[in-house]
């Protein structure tokens, strides 16, 4: 292990290189958490109708890019580092979009009599009539 | 020398307040050993994006089911506690990001002073939340102590959604806000609990010296997983308490 001996000759034993951001960056950064809070509240407060649920989240997504890139160091993270932790909100935007297109394309119970069943009503209720012999 | 034949990385001391970090036996390099560690932990905190991207997921989709009864149920919610807690949380989290700049910077005291106010933003976290719970308890629209008590079929009534003021009792599924509140907020909670615990930890070793500009390593990831308990509030606070 002659790398060892060559590391310690040198005495610079570190973890390596990292970036310390400067404390008027993350003064900065939490600064503009808190406007952005203030912006949250007062967005609520007024009625954009169906843009509403669009205009909170995409409040709530620049305040947790700031919080990730800044204080999480991702913008100064290794690449594998970026790509694991980014990649979850991948997923999670698959999880979603099936799950409201699941949403968007269910028939509900109200709406019963206004389409077809894929199953022949008439055999259904005989079905229940049965489990209430027993 | 250490018993498989290979020596034992040393990170020295960088002052007399400090100690010197031997590096695990089964790393070759410093670097090794911290992104190892590192990588480990983004993919931990991967798993809690996923986590609470489940109950992110289940929330959007009764909300989109019954939008009235969750901007009804978030009315219900005293938005100003929220923000107050949103507010503590964005200041705690700066701390934390202060506390590993000065463990970076080999700053013992200031890395000590950092942690314990992060720690302070944590217990004031929960204080608030204890009194919001407390409040929906005495309303009946979270019993506790009826919380895992089994929902009657025959009845239809839920043991917990008591409803006292009648104000969610008259609108579809009216439980069904709380429900969803009650779990993100607890494991939410439960995770700021945590990492205040793990925060006090790393204050233990700090204390001891063992965080500097050559090795801050835990300060580092304890620091992560509070900055994902202040992300995952971001999202909670507009979708509990300012319901769009």
């Amino acid at each position: 292990m002659s790398a060892h001996h060559d590391d310690h000759s040198h005495g610079a034993l570190q973890m390596g290189h990292h970036h310390v951001s400067s404390s008027a960056m993350f003064f900065n950064v939490l600064v503009a958490l808190l406007i952005l809070t203030v912006i949250t509240v007062g967005a609520s407060r007024i009625d954009f109708g169906s843009a509403n649920m669009l205009i909170a989240m995409a409040i709530a997504s620049i305040k947790a890019s700031l919080v990730i890139a800044i204080f999480m160091h991702v913008k100064w993270d290794t690449a594998i580092n970026r790509i694991v932790f980014l990649s979850s909100f991948l997923f999670l935007s698959l999880l979603f979009i099936f799950t409201l297109a699941d949403h968007a394309t269910r028939r509900w119970d109200h709406e019963m009599h206004t389409t077809r069943t894929p199953v022949d009503k008439q055999w259904v209720y005989k079905q229940h009539e049965h489990a209430g012999d027993h | 020398m250490s018993h498989d034949g290979h020596h034992s990385v040393v990170i020295p001391a960088p002052g007399p307040e400090f100690v010197p970090h031997t590096v695990a036996h089964h790393f070759d390099t410093p670097v090794q050993e911290f992104q190892a560690a590192k990588l480990g932990f983004w993919l931990f905190l991967a798993t809690e994006i996923l986590l609470f991207g489940g109950l992110f997921a289940a929330y959007f989709y009764f909300h989109e089911s019954y939008p009235e009864t969750f901007r009804l149920g978030g009315r219900q919610l005293d938005w100003k506690l929220g923000a107050l807690n949103t507010t503590v949380l964005l200041i705690s989290s700066w701390t934390m990001a202060m506390g590993v700049r000065s463990a970076q910077t080999s700053q013992k005291q200031k890395t000590l002073m950092y942690c314990a106010l992060t720690v302070l933003g944590a217990a004031i976290f929960m204080v608030v939340k204890f009194f919001e719970y407390k409040a929906k308890n005495e309303h009946g629209l979270i019993v506790f102590s009826e919380l895992f008590h089994p929902y009657d079929g025959a009845t239809g009534s839920i043991p917990w959604f008591k409803d006292y003021h009648g104000v969610m009792a008259g609108v579809p599924h009216g439980h069904l806000f709380f429900a969803i509140y009650l779990t993100m907020t607890a494991i939410h909670g439960l995770h700021v609990v945590i990492g205040a615990g793990l925060i006090l930890w790393v204050m233990k070793g700090a204390a001891k010296g063992r965080f500097h500009a050559g090795y801050f390593l835990p300060v580092d990831l304890v620091g992560l997983y509070w900055h994902l308990v202040d992300l995952i509030w971001i999202f909670l606070f507009p979708l509990l308490y300012l319901v769009p």
